[in-house]
C-alpha cells in the first residue's frame, strides 16, 4: 500500500478525517517504515513548537498594547488611525459640552493653518471676527488674543453660552506653571477652538485648531466645541495640572482677574493640586 | 453600552495575541524592528475594519491575515520608494553541501528563516502557530492544496537542515 507523504504529514498535524486517519493507521501496523515517518513529522512539529515556545514570554512594547486598545498616537504607524480621545476631563468637561459636538470636524494642527495664513501674506483674516481682533502676533513671538478674544476669555463664564459672543469659552483649569488656562471656540464663521493661558496681562494662545470645514460651510454652525479637536485635548491633557474649575471656581478666578494674588504673581508658584 | 463592551473585550482579546502576533510577524518579516511596526500597523488596521470581522471566524487568523497584508503593503512602498528592495537572504540560496560542512546542526530558528519565503509563512503558520491548513490558507490568500504542497516542502527542508531522527522518504 503506497501513501504519500503528505498524507502522512496531514495525519501527523491531525488534519485527517475518521477514515483517512484509519487507513494511516492500517498502513502504519503493515509497514513499520511509515510508522517512523509519521514520527519524522511530528518530532519536526514539537522541534519547531517548542523553538519559538520562548518568543511568546517576552514582553510586549507598551506602543503595541496601547495601539490594541485604540489608543495609538501618530508614532511610527504608516496607515491613518482616527483619533481617539484619552482624556477623561469628568464632570466639568460634560458640562461645557456643546450639542455641536455631534458634527465630526477634522481638524488641523494650528500651528500648519497659522503658517500657513502667515506665509500667503493673507494675514489674519480668518481671526477678525465681526466683534474686533480675535488673535494677534504676541510680543516676543507666539500668538496672544486679540481686544475681543481677550475680553471673552476674562469675562464669560463655562456656562455662558450666548451666540452673541465673539467666543464660547469651555474649560478653565490651571496649568502645571500655575497660570490659568481656558478653551475656547470661535463663534464666527471660522470654526476655530483653541487654549489660552494668562500670562501677565495677556492671553497667550499655546494651542489652536481650525476646521477646514468652516470655509466650505460657513455660517452653518454656531461654534465648535473645543473640546472635540484632537489637537486642543492634547494640549490641556499636557498642561492640566489638578481638576478644572467648578463654576464657583471660575468665578472666583474671574474676579482675581485670572491671576494669582498680586504676592503670590511675583513669584509664580505652582498650584496646589487637587488630585488625590 | 454592549457594543462599546464588545469592542473592549475584543481590544483586549487582541492585546493577549500581541505575543504571537510579535512571533509570526518576525518570522514574516525577520527584522524585528520592522516587525513591531507592521504588528502595529495591523493592529490598527484591525481596529478600523472590526465590523469586517465575522465572530465565527478565529480572531487569531483573521489578523495575522491583515499582518501579512500589512507587510506586503509595506514592502510595495518601500519598492515603490526605492529604498529598500528588501532582498531575500543569500543563504536561502546556500547548497545543502556548504550547510553541512559549516554547520553541524541548525537551530530551528536559523533553519525557518533559510526557507523561501513561501515554504516558510506555510511552516510559521502551522508548526509554529497551530492554525490548521484551512485556517492558515486562508491566512496566505491560497488554495489548499498549494498550502499543503508548500508545508510539505518546507518540512522537507527542515528535517534536512534540522538532521532529525531518519525516516522514510516517499
Amino acid at each position: 500500500m503506497t501513501i504519500s507523504d503528505e498524507t502522512l504529514m496531514a495525519y501527523a498535524d491531525g488534519e485527517l478525517d475518521a477514515a483517512g486517519r484509519a487507513s494511516v493507521e492500517a498502513a502504519m501496523r503493515e509497514d513499520a517504515e511509515i510508522g517512523k515517518r509519521v514520527t519524522r513529522h511530528r518530532a519536526l512539529r514539537e522541534t519547531m513548537q517548542g523553538a519559538f515556545s520562548a518568543a511568546l514570554d517576552e514582553p510586549v512594547p507598551d506602543r503595541l498594547i496601547e495601539a490594541a486598545r485604540g489608543r495609538t498616537a501618530a508614532t511610527g504607524a504608516k496607515i491613518a488611525t482616527p483619533q481617539r480621545t484619552v482624556i477623561d476631563l469628568s464632570p466639568a468637561r460634560e458640562a461645557g459640552r456643546r450639542k455641536s459636538s455631534a458634527v465630526l470636524w477634522r481638524w488641523q494642527p494650528a500651528a500648519m493653518a497659522a503658517s500657513l495664513l502667515l506665509g500667503l501674506g493673507l494675514g489674519f483674516w480668518a481671526w477678525h471676527g465681526s466683534g474686533g481682533v480675535l488673535i494677534q502676533p504676541g510680543a516676543g513671538g507666539g500668538l496672544i488674543a486679540g481686544t475681543a478674544l481677550s475680553e471673552a476669555l476674562s469675562t464669560q463664564l463655562s456656562d455662558d453660552r450666548s451666540a452673541e459672543h465673539v467666543a464660547v469659552t469651555g474649560l478653565s483649569f490651571r496649568n502645571k506653571s500655575g497660570d490659568y488656562c481656558r478653551t475656547f471656540s470661535l463663534t464666527g464663521t471660522d470654526a476655530s477652538a483653541g487654549l489660552a493661558c494668562r500670562e501677565g496681562a495677556d492671553w497667550r494662545i499655546k494651542a489652536l485648531a481650525q476646521s477646514p470645514r468652516a470655509a466650505a460651510n460657513p455660517g452653518n454652525f454656531r461654534a465648535a466645541a473645543s473640546e472635540d479637536s484632537p489637537a486642543i485635548r492634547a494640549a490641556v491633557e499636557n498642561s492640566m495640572d489638578g481638576e478644572p474649575l467648578d463654576h464657583a471656581g471660575e468665578i472666583a478666578a474671574r474676579q482675581a482677574g485670572w491671576r494669582l494674588r498680586p504676592s503670590a504673581d511675583h513669584k509664580r508658584p505652582r498650584s496646589q493640586s487637587h488630585s488625590p | 453600552m454592549s457594543t462599546n463592551d464588545s469592542v473592549e473585550n475584543i481590544q483586549e482579546q487582541i492585546v493577549a495575541l500581541l505575543p504571537r502576533l510579535r512571533r509570526f510577524a518576525r518570522n514574516l518579516v525577520r527584522n524585528p524592528h520592522d516587525a513591531d511596526d507592521v504588528v502595529q500597523i495591523a493592529v490598527e488596521r484591525a481596529l478600523l475594519r472590526l465590523d469586517q470581522w465575522r465572530s465565527d471566524a478565529r480572531l487569531d487568523s483573521w489578523l495575522f491575515k491583515i499582518l501579512r497584508n500589512a507587510w506586503i503593503d509595506e514592502v510595495r512602498a518601500r519598492a515603490r520608494r526605492a529604498k529598500i528592495m528588501m532582498p531575500e537572504e543569500a543563504g536561502e540560496h546556500i547548497g545543502a553541501a556548504v550547510m553541512e560542512r559549516e554547520i553541524d546542526r541548525w537551530s530551528a530558528e536559523t533553519a525557518l528563516a533559510r526557507l523561501p519565503e513561501d515554504q516558510r509563512l506555510a511552516v510559521s503558520l502551522v508548526l509554529v502557530e497551530g492554525l490548521s491548513y484551512k485556517d492558515a490558507s486562508e491566512v496566505l490568500e491560497v488554495p489548499l492544496g498549494t498550502l499543503t504542497s508548500r508545508l510539505a516542502r518546507g518540512r522537507e527542508a527542515l528535517q534536512e537542515m534540522l538532521r532529525l531522527p531518519e525516516g522514510g522518504r516517499s
